[in-house]
């Protein structure tokens, strides 16, 4: 008989999903199916619509990342519409994009991932979670707020709301940050670099406590998807790299993503599959996300956040192909983060009222923007007419980039639990919580 | 500043339970709540989760099992997009004695709304067939192990029935802070013995409530800074209430006999009185008429959730809550600009409608008096003018104040009566090219008028 193990919905993850594993009669694990069940169609219902007006709509795709999704679409209709914008407005948005990663990056860490490492993955489901985390470790806790609050706060004193920003426009910015604001933020900087290094620390050890599981559950060689500025690491400048199994690296133009990218439309997921179209589907199945940007990476824009990636490649190589590197990976990517933060708050080009391009034409034409999401690379393709109003929108959002590689990823994880019953077999450390 | 009340005994019998729903929507209800932070720990404990999918391991199962009417307050967030979304909703309504539309997602519908311009099929048609990025040519949409996708959006109320609202995109973490201490009935004030009246300054000669306007200082405690009189404004009953009223009350009781011949400015008190005495959250929209006190307190009368009232004060707040209960129109009064520090007929005036990537605004005028398109007069209050403060116009976010009339229509009668514009209402609105995108971005599910696509 064949079974279907079905888990609905799958929890702490953002967006609607659940996860259905077909076993059969001899054990084998025969499909895994990774269900998005939701989509709400913004590529076409932002027809119509004023192009400047989209970056104020589309952020309602996501809640835990709208500053790319606000930022994104900006710059795709600067693009269209050939606008250059002020140097204190690009950097403003850099500061918001690292305040947005900085305090997503914790969020995920300590929220939704930390639980399951700190109180181990057999622990009771009800008490799995990060309230208990809060309880049983209080001083982790506290800090662990402390770091969202911190980013959580940078982004509504630039964007004006942390969840869903308006304060990007077509030109850049419509207000710089407030010099007294800046200051409030400048004097805790140094405490959260320390809180980050507290972070690394735990990081790390979970990493050699779960080493058995880093290595050996779910290392699956993919592509990946990531932006690099010059090699460098860059989530708002970066432009595409693919890094193929093999680990060699491939630059491409964002403009030409449509022969890069491909969209695979799956029976079973409205969250459709996106992979690296000269290796075709499913083969060029790639992975995004903070591994995949690590992955691509040369270098690390910071001092120590490249000492960090340098620790990562000494232990896993070139090209990490071990999903539950992920962890380590964002862990890398929140140094950089709050060094980016702190050298930006240090600039006063951010308190400088020239934000904003005054003299803006709409103009027909097509325009591309990329950068990257804390869930994975984003890519807005908007097509103005002459007055400025969008004709039509594409959009590969994070999900789409991570689906298909966590599906490939969940396939091979079923296959280790169910046919090699790989989790009697495993090490796995006494719990930090019990 | 306020100190914990005293006799709080009974304030927490038990653990309320509460149950949290995602429709299809964005998360940032959720995430706005999990901001509160710190804000959170001393609500947690009050409360059991007993589904919260998001942050806590519980499966769908775990909440079909349990009893009807088990869960006290469900949130409900995200749009009517698929079937799903619709049954997992009527479950909520089942196992939940009240629901909250959480957001406006659930509340209006949201940006999703803006889908009803078009038909199903068009909708999925761009979405899994036509998009330029689509590159295997699989040529069709999914169906296997999905739920199916609603005609058109309508807002949670169409589907269940609701009890309360709270608005915003998303609503700000201490709206539903303090909408959950409202619930629980839980909200710390000093009670002193002395009444405000007490101690003002205006005691003796210049009482506000001579002048028949309200003044809540003789139910309210004594602790302030006291400024308000000083101000020439009335006291909304910060404190909270007094254990003993001051005699005052007589007046008081008399002008709030009748409050449907109060005026605006009157009104306006008597929102911030409900937020900042009774605790009452800034909901758009709350609906007394769903008796969410009721069921609290288990009476039958309108009562307030406040424990141990002196009569006196029972007396005056039962009659607002009652005046409330039959004004659901009431939080119309209170709009964006009223949160709005810029200065309204200012210096400039609108002579043509400036689209928002035009020029830069300056920071102390008015929007729409400096050319552009503010949804302010028109949009629910709540969220303290966010976007105006970082220069951005207001987009509606939080929800229109009226309902069923021309939204476009309606703008323009009310910027052109309140506002420094000097072109004709014709002229305003051929000069915005959407008016669906522009005037109903937030709304559009919930226009009952509108049509849409076939
Ligand atoms: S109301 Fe806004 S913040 Fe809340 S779920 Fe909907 S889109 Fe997201
Ligand atoms: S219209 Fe906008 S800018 Fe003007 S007062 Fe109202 S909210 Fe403020
Ligand atoms: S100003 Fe308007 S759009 Fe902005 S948060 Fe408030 S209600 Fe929403
Ligand atoms: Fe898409």
């Amino acid at each position: 008989m064949v079974k279907e193990i079905e888990v609905e919905p799958i929890t702490r993850l953002e967006g609607h999903g659940g996860l259905r594993v077909v076993l059969g009669d001899d054990g084998k694990v025969q499909d895994v199916q990774f269900n998005i069940t939701s989509t709400r169609f913004f590529e076409k219902f932002c027809e119509g619509r004023y192009c400047e007006h989209i970056p104020r709509i589309t952020t309602r795709i996501c809640g835990i990342c709208p500053i790319p999704h606000h930022l994104t679409p900006t710059k795709a209709v600067e693009d269209a519409w050939g606008v250059k914008i002020p140097t204190p407005a690009l950097k403003l948005r850099q500061l918001l994009m690292n305040a947005k990663q900085y305090s997503s990056h914790v969020l995920h860490f300590y929220a939704l991932a930390a639980p399951d490492f700190l109180l181990g993955p057999m622990a009771d489901p009800a008490l799995r979670n990060v309230v208990h985390v809060i309880n049983k470790m209080p001083d982790v806790g506290a800090m662990a707020l402390k770091m969202m609050d911190f980013g959580q706060k940078l982004c509504a004193a630039i964007g004006g709301k942390s969840i869903h920003p308006i304060s990007a426009i077509v030109g850049g910015m419509k207000k710089p940050l407030d010099e007294e604001i800046r200051d409030k933020f400048l004097k805790e900087i140094d405490e959260q670099i320390e809180f980050t290094k507290k972070t690394v620390d735990i990081g790390l050890k979970i990493v050699e406590d779960y080493w058995d599981v880093v290595a050996n559950v779910g290392v699956v060689p993919t592509y990946y998807l990531g932006l690099t500025k010059n090699g460098v690491h860059d989530i708002y400048e970066g432009d595409i790299r693919i890094v193929n199994p093999e680990g060699n690296k491939i630059d491409y133009n964002a403009h030409k993503y449509l022969d890069v990218l491909g969209e695979h439309i799956p029976k079973h997921s409205y969250a459709t599959h996106m992979y690296y179209k000269p290796a075709g589907y499913p083969e060029g199945i790639y992975r995004a996300n903070c591994l995949g940007m690590i992955n691509a990476a040369d270098k690390m824009a910071t001092p120590l956040a490249d000492e960090a990636l340098k620790a990562f490649r000494d232990k896993v190589g070139p090209v990490s192909h071990h999903t539950f590197a992920y962890h380590w990976a964002r862990i890398i990517e929140t140094v950089e983060a709050i060094e980016l933060i702190k050298k930006y708050l240090e600039d006063p080009d951010i308190c400088n009222p020239d934000c904003k391009t005054l003299d803006i034409e709409p103009r027909e034409g097509q325009g591309i923007g990329v950068t990257e999401a804390p869930r994975g690379v984003l890519l807005y393709h908007i097509w103005s007419d002459a007055e400025g109003i969008c004709k039509k929108l594409n959009l590969l959002v994070a999900t789409n980039h991570n689906i298909a590689g966590i599906e490939k990823s969940l396939m091979h994880v079923a296959k280790q639990v169910f046919e090699d019953k790989i989790l009697e077999r495993l090490k796995l450390p006494d719990p930090w919580i019990k | 500043m306020i100190k914990n009340i005293e006799d709080n005994d009974n304030i927490v019998e038990s653990r309320v339970k509460v149950a949290f729903l995602q429709s299809s929507d964005c998360w940032g209800c959720h995430q706005s709540l999990l901001n509160a932070h710190l804000g959170l720990l001393p609500v947690l404990p009050a409360l059991e989760i007993v589904y919260w999918p998001c942050v806590v391991d519980f499966k769908y199962e775990s909440l079909e099992k349990r009893e009807d009417g088990e869960i006290l307050v469900g949130f409900v967030e995200g749009s009517m997009r698929t079937k799903q979304d619709i049954e997992a909703s009527k479950l909520m309504r089942r196992k939940c004695q009240l629901i909250i539309a959480f957001g406006s997602c659930s509340c209006y519908g949201n940006v999703h709304g803006l889908a009803n311009q078009f038909s199903i099929d068009d909708l999925k048609n761009r979405k899994f067939l036509e998009v330029e990025s689509i590159a295997d040519y699989s040529n069709r949409i999914p169906d296997e192990h999905v739920p199916s996708f609603e005609n058109k959006i309508v807002p949670l109320d169409n589907v269940i029935k609701v009890d309360a609202y709270i608005s915003g995109c998303p609503p700000k973490p201490e709206q539903i802070i303090s909408s959950v201490l409202f619930l629980l009935g839980q909200k710390p004030f000093p009670m002193n013995v002395s009444a405000f009246c007490n101690e003002c300054s205006l005691n003796q000669s210049g009482c506000i409530l001579d002048e028949e306007k309200i003044c809540f200082g003789a139910i309210t405690s004594t602790g302030c800074t006291m400024k308000c009189p000083e101000n020439g404004k009335a006291c909304v009953g910060c404190m909270g209430p007094a254990r003993n009223v001051s005699s005052k009350i007589d007046k008081l009781n008399k002008i709030t006999d009748d409050l449907n011949s109060i005026s605006s400015g009157d009104k306006k008190n008597l929102y911030e009185f409900l937020t900042l005495f009774l605790n009452i959250p800034l909901m758009a929209g709350f609906d007394l008429a769903g008796d969410i006190l009721k069921q609290i307190k288990n009476k039958g009368k309108v009562s307030t959730p406040l424990t141990n009232l002196p009569s006196a004060i029972e007396e005056v707040t039962s009659k607002l809550l009652q005046y409330l209960r039959d004004n659901k129109n009431f939080h119309e009064i209170s709009n964006v600009c009223d949160t709005c520090s810029r200065i309204i007929g200012s210096r400039s005036t609108m002579t043509k409608v400036k689209r928002d990537y035009e020029g830069l605004p300056n920071l102390e005028e008015c929007l729409i008096e400096q050319g552009y398109i503010c949804m302010g007069p028109v949009t629910n209050a709540g969220c303290g003018a966010m976007c105006i403060n970082v220069n951005a116009p207001c987009s509606g976010c939080y929800g229109q104040t009226k309902w069923d009339v021309n939204q476009s229509e309606r703008f323009a009668d009310t910027i052109l009566k309140s506002f420094n514009v000097s072109i004709s209402k014709e002229e305003l609105l051929s000069q915005v090219k959407d008016h669906i995108g522009t005037f109903e971005k937030f709304t559009l599910a919930s226009n009952k008028g509108y049509k849409g696509g076939e």
